[in-house]
């Protein structure tokens, strides 16, 4: 029999291997950026180094500046939260909720269509984009990424909904709300948790997300993802620059999910007591 | 005439999917009455509180609320409110914004609001914890916060789907008084759920037995107790309940399925017995024989049956005895300790016994009073 100690040995070891696993690559980044180019090729690997802002100055400001890619993500990563939160919130409502013809036959489509794979999608897109004049701009990369934000949100906001106990919106019919104000001031607040969790997927979703936007987009309207990749050439790849860039996107994202990280447990557990408010 | 206040289910019919949850309902509810719907679980009493309330559309018949035809309207039209079993207050609310909320709704001015939210609060003690939220209260605290938010619209109806049952024992029967009086003195009309009859007996004026999704029998809560119309209800109301055995009513008299002392004469058995009974023979039935255990004495010389088990329960004891293949309860205030398998006499008061036909269940129309005891020898 393994003892005690003998677990917390191996849980451990667990811990520090996926760990590793997890965080080699983001420090082997970190580490790169923060390199002259000399160092960065040196053989074998140098554990001590001089290090230099030289690449994040030019990311952030020099000739080859990633800060108005920086905005062009966040604009197009905003706005497709904003929306597909809004549009799934009412669509997940109903599934929840109500009885309705054809529901399950929705709910598979949508989620057939996030099951899609994306890259045979990419060319119809594209040809359709470049008919109605939407590659390169804000509204094009926006709604393509709606296509895949919103089902997902669906998906994901539907159980909290569901864990919802059916009479506290009866209480709001009854109490002469409506259906639309029931939801707005008796449900919503209720489920706030897993709009947040949910708003957060979908923003680091489409804050990541490269493969439309590297066929879509143009030299105006440019994610931080696309941005980057043209530091890799034909010739050479400019390892310095395009790691600290990586750092830099990284950031919003850790950010964000450390702000959001108590409201993301709560989201995460808010299912499983069903209404635990009351006993 | 306005009839503020009144109910009335004209033919209603509720199915979910083959589950017919409501058969075919007619019901009159007076204005100002304390109406309790009771029954078995599964029995449509809910649903059919939930017909009233328009949170479940129907599939036949009408919903009529006062004069006004609501059997289309939403909810919120219905000028009624609903005390729900788990509460359902809003969680995110405090006790003062969930009690004004219903108020909010309709645009009251917040003056008023403020001091409807108050009233209605000292009304249900709760004036002092305004500003918690529910997951601060107690259960029984909680159900006051929906009493709360219930009359401070004041409704002409109040309908409550097993307001008490959440609480413990305790407080439920201080919460039953409680909710009574504020009944009376709101001269509203309720409508009230449930399934324990003792709520029903001490609260309602009327009640409705539901069984199987249609009201078997409507009436005062003692009168339903004192002359039931369907051996259900029989078997239903009554702590312990009413002991049901087979019997035969013959031109000598009630036969009673292990009573060996004798038939017990029933002077106008003749137009009863010439019913459609299941037994062949003209002027011969068979009977379903019901008799409270309170009107089943032990003692004296009558027919013979031995002690089952005794059960003594402090200011009385109900008496198992088996008599016959049958074991019958008898209610005695004698709470002396018996001995299983003790011989004992039981004597019937004739007056007491109900008759149903054991196939349809129904009763049997003999005036109680006249049927005599002839057969109990003594």
């Amino acid at each position: 029999m393994i003892g005690r100690t003998g677990r917390l040995v191996a849980a451990g070891v667990a811990i520090v291997v996926v760990f590793l696993t997890w965080a080699f690559p983001v420090l082997w980044t970190a580490v790169t950026s923060l390199k002259f180019a000399k160092d960065i090729f040196a053989y074998p690997p140098k554990l001590f180094f001089e290090p230099t802002g030289l690449n994040y100055d030019g990311v952030l400001g020099g000739r080859q500046t990633l800060v108005n890619d920086l905005v062009s993500s966040t604009v197009i990563s905003l706005g497709a939260t904003v929306l597909s939160v809004a549009a799934a919130i009412p669509m997940a409502y109903v599934f929840a909720r109500c009885h309705l013809r054809f529901k399950n036959a929705l709910a598979l489509y949508t989620l057939f269509t996030y099951m899609i794979p994306r890259i045979g999608l990419v060319i119809p897109f594209f040809v359709v984009f470049r008919k109605l004049g939407l590659t390169g701009t804000y509204s094009g990369l926006t709604l393509v990424y709606l296509s895949f934000s919103l089902p997902f949100a669906v998906w994901l906001l539907v159980p909290y909904f569901e864990d919802l106990p059916r009479e506290m919106e009866e209480a709001g019919l009854l109490d002469r709300a409506g259906r639309w104000r029931t939801l707005w001031y008796v449900i919503l607040p209720q489920v706030r948790g897993g709009i947040a969790i949910t708003a957060i997927f979908v923003f680091i979703t489409a804050w990541n997300e490269f493969l439309f936007g590297v066929v879509l987009s143009g030299s105006e309207v440019r994610p931080i993802t696309v941005a980057m990749y043209n530091f890799i050439g034909v010739e050479q790849t400019l390892w310095g620059p395009l790691t600290a860039g990586a750092i830099v996107a990284m950031i919003p994202v850790i950010v964000l999910g450390l702000g959001a990280q108590r409201g993301i447990v709560r989201g995460l557990t808010a299912g499983s007591i069903k209404g635990g408010s009351r006993t | 005439m306005t009839r503020r206040g009144s109910i009335s289910l004209v033919g209603i019919k509720k199915t979910y999917g083959r589950f017919t949850a409501i058969r075919d309902l007619h019901l009159d509810i007076e204005p100002g009455e304390f109406f309790a719907f009771v029954g078995p679980s599964g029995s449509g009493k809910t649903t059919s509180l939930r017909v009233i309330a328009g949170l479940e559309p129907v599939d036949a018949g009408r919903v009529l609320i006062g004069d006004a035809d609501v059997t289309a309207a939403p909810p919120g039209d219905r000028d009624i409110a609903m005390v729900f079993q788990n509460y359902a207050l809003y969680p995110h609310m405090t006790v003062a914004q969930n009690i004004a909320f219903p108020l909010r709704m309709v645009k009251t001015p917040a003056e008023e609001i403020a001091a409807r939210v108050r009233q209605a609060a000292e009304r249900v003690q709760m004036g002092h914890l305004l500003d918690r939220r529910p997951g601060q209260l107690s259960g029984g605290q909680q159900q006051r916060v929906a009493l709360a938010r219930a009359i401070v619209r004041e409704p002409t109806v109040f309908l409550l789907d097993e307001p008490l049952s959440n609480l413990d024992a305790q407080l439920r029967l201080d919460t039953r008084v409680a909710l009574k009086k504020l009944q009376l003195d709101l001269g509203v009309t309720a409508v009230y759920v449930t399934h324990d009859q003792e709520e029903a007996f001490t609260l309602a004026d009327r009640m409705a037995i539901f069984m199987n999704g249609e009201v078997v029998q409507v009436g005062a809560p003692q009168e339903l107790f004192e002359r039931p119309d369907d051996v259900r209800v029989a078997a239903f109301l009554g702590r312990p309940p009413m002991n049901l055995v087979p019997g035969r009513l013959d031109p000598d008299g009630l036969h009673i399925d292990g009573w060996d002392a004798g038939p017990l004469a029933v002077p106008d058995a003749g137009p009863l017995a010439a019913g459609t009974g299941s037994s062949a023979a003209a002027g011969s039935r068979e009977v379903t024989v019901g008799f409270r255990p309170r009107d089943l004495k032990l003692g004296g010389t009558g027919a013979r049956a031995e002690v089952y088990l005794a059960e003594v329960m402090g200011e009385h004891s109900i008496v198992n005895v088996q008599c016959g293949s049958h074991v019958l309860k008898a209610l005695t205030a004698d709470t002396s300790p018996r001995r299983v398998g003790a011989e004992v006499r039981l004597h019937l008061d004739p007056a007491a016994i109900h008759l149903f036909d054991p196939e349809t269940g129904r009763r049997l129309d003999a005036p109680a009073a006249s049927i005599e005891a002839v057969g109990v020898s003594s």
